[in-house]
Formats: C-alpha cells, structure tokens, sequence
C-alpha cells in the first residue's frame, strides 16, 4: 500500500481585493467616495504533496505567492478556494489543535516576547504546548547543544542579533517536537556562518525526529544544501515541482562571465571577438544558443554560456587573447533568471515531464 | 481523495487546569513585560497625581459659590469622586487596542494565529498581569501618595469596599473586552488610530470619570445606562461613596457582570468573523 502524504495541498487559490490609489490631491479626496476594486491572485491553482520526513523548498521571486501558501498552510489566512489537509487537519478550521502539531518560523518576525529575557518566552512555550519538564530540559539541552543558547537565554530578545534571534526562534518551533515545520525565509538577512549553524540544525533535527521541513527561501544554497526537492512558484503558479538535481541539469545550465574592459576604445577588438563566438561552440551546435554576448553599458560585457558544452577557463583565455580586460566576475544565473526562464516558456516543462518527474521523486523521497 | 488518510499525530485537548495553567503563563508575562518600562512606570504615577490634582481643583472651583451640594454631591463626596476615580483607573486601564492595532500594521499578529490558545484570552491574560502589575506597583502608591495629599473620605462601609473590589475587577474585564473588540478592528480598517481616539473621550466622558452621570441632562442618562461604559468608572464610585443601597448595588453588579459576559462573547464572535478575511502585511 502506497504511504499516504503527510501534507496535500489540492487546487489552492488565494485571491485578495485591493484598491487602486488615485494619485495626488484631488485623486486622495476622490479615493474616500469611490474606489476601483481589482483582484490579486497571490495563489492560483496550487497543488502538491508532501511525504513524512521529506524536505521541500519552495522558493520563486518576491511577491510570488510562497509567503500566502505558508500562511494558509498554517491556518493563518483562509484560502479563497481548493483544499489543505496537513497531519490529518484542515488549518484554518481546526486551528487550535492543529497548531499544537506544527511549528513555524518566519523568518522576518519573531514569535518571542520582545521585551524579556528569551528563557521566559521558552518557559511560556512549555505551557502553552504542554511539554512536560523532562522533555523540555533534553530538547533545550540538545538545542543548546547544535545552537549555542546558554548565554542568549538571560537576553532580552530585542537585544539579541538578527542571527541569535533566528537560532532562539527556530528553537522555540521545535519545543514541543512537531511532526512539521514550516520555514518562511529562514536565513534571511543572516551571515554565512549564521546560514550554516541554522542548516546544519535542520538537517540534524530532520533526520533524528524525521521531522517534515517546507521551507521558502531565495537563496539557492539553503535548497542546495537542505532540500532533495524543490518547487518553484511565480505569480501565484507552480512553475516547477521535482528533484533538485534534476533542475540544475535542466535550467542551471548557463553560467556567466562578466568582464570590465580596461578602456571604451575596443568596439572594433570586441566585434571581431563577437564574430569569432560561434567557432568557440563545440562541433555542431549554433553558437547564439550556447553563447551569447551582450553588452551592458560602455565598458562591461556579459558573456552567457553553456557550462556543460563549454569550459570558463578556455572562454576566459579567448577574451583575455581578444580583448584588454581589466576585472573578471563569474557566477552562476541567479534563481530569479531561470524562473523568469521557465516563466516565459523557453524552458516550460511539458505537463507530461512534470508529472514524470513527480513520480521519480514519489519513489525516491525518503519515507 | 482516496479513502486513506494519514493519520494525525495526536494533539490531545488540554484539560481545564492545562488552559489555566496556560493563561497563568500569560499574566505573569504580562506582568514581566511592564517591568521592562520603568520610565513608563514612574511617569505614569506623575500622570495619575497631576490629574488628580487637576480635577481636585477644577471642582473647588465649581463649589466655591455653591452652597451645600450639587446634583447630590457635596464637596469631600465629590473630591473623593474624582480621587477614587483616578486611582481605579490606574488599575483597570490597559491598552490592548492600541498594541494589537500595532501588531497588525507589525504583521506580528500572525504569530498569534499560530499559538494553541484563545487569542482573546491571551490578550486578557496578558492585560490581567499587567493590571496585577499596575495594582501593586501603581495604584497602590498612587492611593498612599492622594490620600495624603487630598481630603479623601474612606468607603462607606466594609460591605460597599468588599464591593467596590468586585466591581473594579468587573471594570478591568469591561475595558480589556472593550479594548479586544477595537483592536480587533485593526485587522479589517488597518488603520485605527482615529477609532482609538474616539472610544478613549467616549469612555472618559460615559464612564462618569471626569464627570459624575447624574450632572448629565436625564435623557443621556438613559441612553447611558443602556451601555456598558458607566460601570467602568461611575458604578464603583457610587458603590464607593454608600450612595446606593445594598439592593440597588447588587443589581448594578449584575448587570456589569451581564455586560463583561456579553462583551467578551461579542469579542469572540467579532474576532472570528474579522479574521476570515484576514491579509497579513509584509508578504
């Protein structure tokens, strides 16, 4: 018998009303009288399922809808339409009960009481979830142990740092040992070390509680090194619902070098370069599809390429053989081009591939 | 949906003693929360002695020409009105709209959705520590510091103290339902600043605070004592000051138990409804 999901999310749409502004004075007064309704689709026609101990990413642009979904995944907001049944709960109906079931981080506020020492909000939590003194003192033990808390126990919360807050906040979600977490941008606005403390905790925690982890994030890094599955959302759409590998080998393919010349005098240098790109393609392939130069203002030039068909170093020596360069910067598309990518349709994936892909991930998510 | 459904991993609903428990958690925080305000603190009995200072004086004057009493109130009663007055609001006052209106602009409200608690009652958990706190801390030395200074008559009798006492704390759970269901507000109008305003000068006007209700032309006394707000303020200081019988005081009781009950229930209902169409600011 097929392991039944342990969160299904089924035709989820979320619609708010909003108001255009009239600007200026006149358009002010006219605003109190009448006002033009639109409606926004933060959320259209979600659907997905999510196994126990599985940890999924959820990543897409600014104001793509991921935030909503958290939210209604965690009884916050009601959905306009569609379904959620999550640890055998209804969120928004149930709310009191299924939250005891949850635990939630967002990483922009904080669910500690501002203004006293941190230790009395987790005491605070011990009540409310009902965990019993044993199991606090071996969590907060464990917690203290992968997050260093001691000495941010006795702080007040709005002292602490954007990172000691996160750690206390992530410690507070996982008081009372919920089978799910839900993770709104966890490490946003942290460090590079900040970053890794907090994903080293979770991987820990995933793999001792077998704790369900959905987490949204911009960065690439914390899917790369948390998530065996991602899904990409933009406008309110699933774009993209599979294995992570599988969307690097698909979408991260191109890379980019961008390079700052030493003086605006070599149009003529960088055109006789331009002409040469195609010869550089490997046998076969058109050269506009693996490369592609284009150039940013009078002095930087961004090379796209393919980085399976060409390697950076020959690329590198042919503009230093080309043209006089004065700063090289190599980097990897950043998340926000492939969606944009995927979005626009130069790399949709066919239903039936995303289906496909849904399956393998199916049989290899770990039960 | 196929038939079979993931099992819940049991939450199991806490008993009485559990949810007590709980809220008591939440006064003592509430409690733990003011002390961090010292400068509030002290500033806040400055505030209490000036106004008490303030209306002791403004109602010399009103009696300097008047020979005996007006509207049935002689000069020590009214003085001791006003004193009384000042010192219960020091202890029934909070300010739950205003913190919640916050909360919504904050988006924090949204970590309250995802606590395993009424949200109502987390509210007047946190409001009651922090009345507990403004009793001992507040009221108490405030009531020293008046009694002192000012002329202040004691209770009628013990029985009108033992229940001046009742129906203070039935003013403290009238403003805090009160104060819920405004704030509460600020989920659907966003902005309640103005509203804030509004209910602060309606109450200090219809508790009789500022001014005692029988002042007031006959038809606004009726209409008044159709509402709640008179038992914030005006009926404890009646009970107070012995000018009601043992009956007429009991009734009065009543019916402020009959608004806190109906109060916090419109509360629930109001926040239930207000919620559904809830948006969460900041993404």
């Amino acid at each position: 018998m097929p392991d039944t999901p342990l969160i299904s999310v089924s035709a989820l749409s979320k619609h708010y009303r909003g108001f255009k502004r009239r600007e200026g004075i006149l358009g002010g007064i006219a605003n109190l009288f009448h006002r033009e309704y639109h409606t926004v689709k933060a959320v259209e026609n979600v659907n997905f399922e999510i196994g126990r101990g599985e940890m999924v990413g959820y990543i897409g642009p600014n104001g793509a809808g991921k935030s909503t979904t958290i939210k209604m995944l965690t009884g916050i907001l009601v959905p306009t339409s569609g379904e959620i049944l999550s640890n055998g709960f209804v969120p928004w109906r149930q709310r009191a009960a299924y939250v005891k079931t949850i635990g939630v981080v967002f990483g922009q506020r904080t669910q500690l009481w501002w203004d006293i020492a941190t230790i009395e909000s987790f005491r605070l939590l011990r009540r409310i979830y009902d965990v019993s003194q044993r199991d606090f003192d071996e969590r907060m033990e464990l917690f203290n142990q992968v997050l260093g808390l001691t000495e941010l126990l006795p702080v007040p919360v709005r002292k602490l740092s954007l990172g000691q807050r996160m750690r206390c906040d992530l410690a507070a979600a996982l008081l009372h040992n919920p089978p799910i977490l839900f993770l709104d941008e966890p490490t946003i606005g942290l460090d590079v070390v900040a970053k890794d403390h907090i994903r080293q905790f979770l991987r820990a925690i995933n793999q001792r509680y077998k704790t369900t982890v959905l987490l949204t994030t911009h960065d690439l890094d914390d899917i790369e090194e948390l998530c065996r599955r991602i899904m990409i959302i933009d406008r309110g759409i699933v774009l993209y619902d599979g294995p992570l590998a599988r969307l690097k080998e698909q979408f991260l393919r191109t890379k980019q070098i961008k390079f700052i010349l030493r003086d605006g005098d070599q149009s003529a240098r960088l055109a006789a370069f331009e002409r040469n790109l195609p010869s550089l393609a490997p046998n076969g392939d058109s050269g506009a599809a693996t490369l592609h130069l284009e150039r940013l203002d009078e002095m930087t030039c961004r090379l796209r390429f393919d980085r399976a068909r060409v390697s950076s170093s020959d690329l590198i020596r042919q503009i230093l053989a080309a043209v006089e360069v004065r700063d090289f910067v190599i980097e990897d598309e950043p998340i926000e081009e492939i969606i944009k990518r995927i979005y626009s349709g130069e790399a949709a994936m066919t239903p039936s591939l995303v289906s496909e892909v849904l399956e393998t991930e199916r049989s290899s998510a770990p039960r | 949906m196929s038939a079979t459904r993931t099992l819940p991993i049991p939450a199991h609903k806490p008993s009485l003693l559990t949810s007590l428990k709980i809220y008591r958690e939440f006064i003592r925080i509430g409690f733990v929360n003011i002390l961090a305000f010292r400068l509030r603190y002290y500033t806040g009995i400055i505030t209490y002695l000036i106004n008490v200072t303030v209306y002791y004086f403004i109602w010399r004057a009103v009696f300097a020409n008047a020979t005996g009493s007006i509207a049935g109130f002689s000069l020590p009663q009214i003085l001791t009105y006003v004193s009384v007055g000042w010192i219960l609001r020091s202890f029934y006052w909070n300010t739950i709209d205003q913190e919640m209106a916050y909360e919504v602009i904050d988006g924090k409200i949204a970590m309250d959705f995802i606590k395993p608690v009424s949200v109502q009652w987390m509210w007047l958990a946190r409001a009651m520590g922090e009345s507990a706190f403004r009793l001992i801390l507040l009221t108490a030395p405030t009531a020293i510091v008046v009694a002192l200074l000012f002329p202040v008559l004691p209770p009628a009798s013990k029985l009108n103290f033992a229940l001046f006492l009742v129906a203070a704390v039935g003013s403290f759970f009238i403003m805090g339902a009160l104060n819920f269901i405004i704030g509460t507000c600020a989920i659907p109008l966003t902005s309640i600043l103005a509203l804030i305003r509004a209910k602060f000068w309606l109450i200090e006007l219809l508790s009789g605070l500022l001014i005692p209700l029988n002042f007031f032309p006959r038809s606004l006394q009726i209409v008044s004592s159709l509402l709640p707000f008179e038992h914030i303020a005006y009926t404890p200081l009646q009970i107070y000051l012995g000018r009601l019988s043992t009956t007429e005081s009991l009734k009065l009781l009543g019916l402020e138990y009959f608004w806190v009950v109906a109060l916090i229930l419109l509360g629930h209902l109001w926040w239930i409804r207000a919620t559904r169409k809830i948006t969460i600011h900041g993404g």
